[in-house]
């Protein structure tokens, strides 16, 4: 490390910057078949670095595309900016601590990043949680769920060039943020879901805000909704962009709401149920099309059937404990488990195994965005470059779960 | 637990399968070779008694004896998970065939699995780094990368923190991995 | 951090011990190079001789101490205009768009504008964590940010690594490879505690502290650490 005093200045007209060619690292060389048909460039066609500081903000994400003029011909994304090390800190800590390693993996959506780690953990330990604990889990997942797509709506408005639905997006969010804070006392990495239960019952702060967002929820949404729906520009540029089909949506491992834009209506809150979803009433949004606009329009219903969902819990909600009775040192038998929960970008799943210690030997976290960015290449292909964000931002990618 | 499944899984593949077909809450698990993977796979996802379409994750496992490769497969016609555990890769030169042909979204998690435990999928056509910078030497998520404990400042320099288990002979991470039964 | 008894005063006292997997005098260290014939050190050298420190806007020394009217005037300018880059990389991210947001909106100090380019900026807000691998990128970024520049560092990871302490890809805060001005600690930090350091950092910029009065590059860790 240099010391205090030998820090040069940049004032003295005798230091060479150097060009900007030499900036750059050289053309790196290919390591694979596919790289090396990545970097095997025609006539006409140049790479073009989105790199990672990119105003799109999902994130830290470095995109190099190759293009002709200014239609796109080949993608390569570039991950590992944010890779944290999350399975290997979760491997030596013990079972608490690494469900809050998690926390920060979907940020937006962190508590469907503790409620799969939790049930994977619930089922090694095989503990039964309180139906009290399983409505309000279903209840504050619902609730990050309308954050999440709310701020996914804005994120698609501002990738696509407009200010102004991010700003109302951000209000939006803030009131089930701040709602979601009275509760947890956390706004964005909530560290709420323990193992057979969660931590602390609902409070009069949290109701009371509750019952006022209710009120108005619906309004809201339809009025937040109808600025980019009924904008020519946004469903022109989304409409028929990226057109993913079923059969190629299967073969991809997709998940989620761009798996229902395909039209297969698979949920795992209605295919694999946890909690207390088959007692609950809601439809599953899908579309045919396959393309942005129809994977926005999901998000949107669904966010529509999360209210519904709110609602129905909020009526039925039972009284009773909200923790189970656990030992203080979780130490499971030895074996395997497999949680899953069905996130906004689609199944979040985490594939604990333990070895009869106090620390999972392994968790393995699969996210949804990981597998739905290798998407953004077959669907950007012959779009222009602004396309690849317009995509991107339609597979609602969070770079933290990405990288882990 | 589908009873079902397992009969017709044990019907189908009890040839091939190293183990009895194992069931637990809403999970089933099934145990092949690494030759027998694929193969496999490709009745489970082509059949239509079982039409495991979704790949849903398709992870490493590095036991400390040996690595394993692990799918989690979903289906419409049950509501079972499906588990396939690919055991008895070498830890020493892993290399197991690539599931791309059947599923192309797994080629990144087979990036990723080689990145964090040097596994080798062959058929892969972009195996390389995908979260660690491309010059970097180790595979971060193998038993024998430890991190980098502040060992010399904690009292307990190095063992697990909470539980020191029995002898001061069995708190060590070679025990810890001879304990793991069938993990 | 452990701790022990003070036998002598009965206090408890942390137990320090000092990192000995690792020092500088190790031949291995540096890419087996050592410091002084090290290339990348070739400014640290140069600067060593003194020979560059030209000072043409402000009288050196003592008179330094006495700043002109113009100099009042360009620092209140600066403070109430940063342009901050967007440099969002992880959770923190969100709570610096959500200060940016109407509902706390950081607008009111002119901090609006979040530009893409370096270039443009004022101000590096490090939110979220960053990684050996971004460590790069972001020292290029800030790099290439003109003079005046201050940088805060926003959350936890990036005043220390935070949660990530013992990650094998996660630097152990910003400032082993940039000068901080601020650090906003927090898991993320509120809106309201950006705001907070932020308007230190309008503090220390009418004050005429934190890094950029000299004007000089490189990471200002202290020797021994």
């Amino acid at each position: 490390m240099t010391t205090q005093q030998t820090r040069p200045s940049l004032d003295d007209p005798r230091i060479a910057i150097p060009s900007t060619s030499e900036w750059y690292e050289p053309a790196p060389t290919a390591q694979t078949e596919r790289q090396a048909e990545f970097l095997n460039l025609r006539d006409g066609e140049m790479f073009i670095n989105m790199g990672p500081q990119h105003p799109s903000t999902h994130g830290v994400l470095r995109i190099v595309v190759k293009v002709n003029g200014e239609q796109v011909v080949d993608l390569d994304p570039v991950l590992g900016y944010l890779h944290r090390g999350v399975e290997k800190l979760c491997e030596n800590a013990d079972y608490h601590q690494a469900i809050c390693y998690t926390d920060p993996l979907e940020y937006v959506a962190s508590l469907f990043c503790e409620a799969a780690p939790v049930a994977a953990f619930e089922k090694l330990m095989d503990v039964e949680v309180p139906r009290r604990a399983q409505y309000i889990r279903v209840l504050t997942m619902e609730l990050n769920r309308i954050a999440s797509h709310t701020l996914f709506q804005g994120w698609m408005a501002l990738d696509l060039g407009g200010i102004t639905p991010i700003l109302w997006a951000f209000i939006e969010r803030d009131e089930i943020v701040d709602m979601l804070a009275a509760l947890t006392g956390q706004k964005l990495l909530y560290n709420y879901y323990r193992i057979g239960g969660v931590n602390g019952d609902l409070n009069h702060e949290f109701m009371s805000r509750l019952g006022n967002w209710m009120s108005r929820a619906a309004a809201q949404i339809d009025s937040n909704t109808g600025l980019m729906n009924e904008n020519e520009l946004f469903v022109r540029r989304t409409r028929g962009l990226g057109t993913l089909d079923q059969a190629t949506a299967l073969r991809m491992g997709v998940t989620g709401p761009n798996l229902r834009a395909t039209g297969v209506p698979f949920d795992l809150r209605r295919d694999h149920p946890y909690l207390v979803y088959p007692e609950l009433e809601f439809n599953v949004p899908t579309r045919d099309e396959g393309d942005s606009l129809a994977r926005y329009m999901v998000r949107i219903d669904e966010i529509r059937e999360s209210i519904r969902i709110i609602d129905q819990v909020l009526h039925e909600m039972p009284d009773g404990p909200v923790m189970a009775k656990l030992p203080r040192l979780i130490r499971p038998r030895p074996g395997r488990a497999f949680g899953a929960v069905e996130g906004p970008r689609g199944a979040y799943g985490v594939y604990a195994i333990s070895d009869g210690t106090d620390q999972p030997f392994r968790m393995r976290i699969h996210d949804p965005s990981f597998v739905h960015l290798q998407l953004v290449g077959p669907l950007t292909r012959g779009n222009l470059i602004a396309d690849t964000m317009a995509v991107m931002a339609s597979l609602d990618p969070v770079m933290g779960g990405v990288d882990k | 637990m589908d009873r079902a499944l397992a009969s017709a899984l044990q019907e189908r593949f009890g040839t091939t399968l190293l183990a009895p077909v194992r069931q637990r809450f809403d999970e089933t698990e099934i145990r092949v070779s690494i030759a027998d993977a694929i193969p496999t796979l490709r009745a489970l996802h082509d059949e239509p008694d079982f039409a495991f379409e979704m790949l849903i994750d398709l992870c490493g496992v590095d036991t400390g004896e040996e690595m394993q490769v692990v799918y989690h497969l979903s289906s419409s016609t049950t509501g079972d998970w499906l588990r396939v555990i690919v055991p008895g890769v070498d830890r020493s030169a892993p290399r197991v065939n690539s599931l791309v042909s059947l599923w192309p979204g797994a080629e990144w998690m087979e990036r990723e699995a080689y990145d964090m435990f040097g596994i080798i999928f062959e058929g892969n056509r972009d195996l390389r780094r995908i979260y660690m910078p491309d010059d970097y030497l180790s595979h971060p998520l193998r038993k024998d990368f430890y991190l980098a404990d502040d060992a010399s400042r904690s009292p307990a320099a190095g063992v697990r923190n909470m539980e020191r288990a029995g002898t001061p002979a069995d708190a060590t991470r070679a025990t810890a991995l001879r304990k793991s039964s069938g993990a | 951090m452990a701790m022990t008894r003070d036998p002598k005063k009965g206090l408890q006292v942390p137990i320090v011990t000092p990192n000995t997997l690792w020092t500088t005098d190790d031949p291995r260290a540096y890419g087996g190079v050592p410091l002084a014939q090290h290339p990348n050190l070739e400014l640290a050298r140069y600067d060593a001789t003194g020979d560059g420190r030209v000072d043409d806007a402000r009288w050196g020394g003592a008179l330094g101490a006495i700043p002109t009217k113009a100099d009042i005037v360009l620092d209140l300018i600066r403070a109430n205009s940063l342009w901050p880059l967007l440099s969002g990389l992880a959770c923190c991210a969100i709570e610096m768009m959500s200060t940016a947001t109407p509902k706390n909106d950081i607008d009111r100090w002119g901090m609006f504008p979040f530009r893409a380019s370096p270039r443009q900026a004022d101000v590096l807000i490090v939110a979220g964590t960053l990684t050996t691998k971004m460590a790069e990128p972001l020292i290029r970024l800030w790099e290439q940010m003109p003079e005046p520049k201050w940088v805060v560092a926003m959350g936890d990871c990036t005043c220390s690594g935070g949660r990530y302490k013992r990650s094998y890809s996660v630097v152990q805060g910003i400032d082993r490879v940039m000068p901080v001005d601020v650090y906003i600690p927090g898991c993320p930090p509120r809106p309201e505690g950006l705001i907070y350091g932020m308007m230190k950092l309008q503090q220390l910029i009418k004050d005429r502290r934190g890094h950029w009065p000299e004007r000089a590059i490189g990471p200002t860790v202290p020797d021994g650490i």
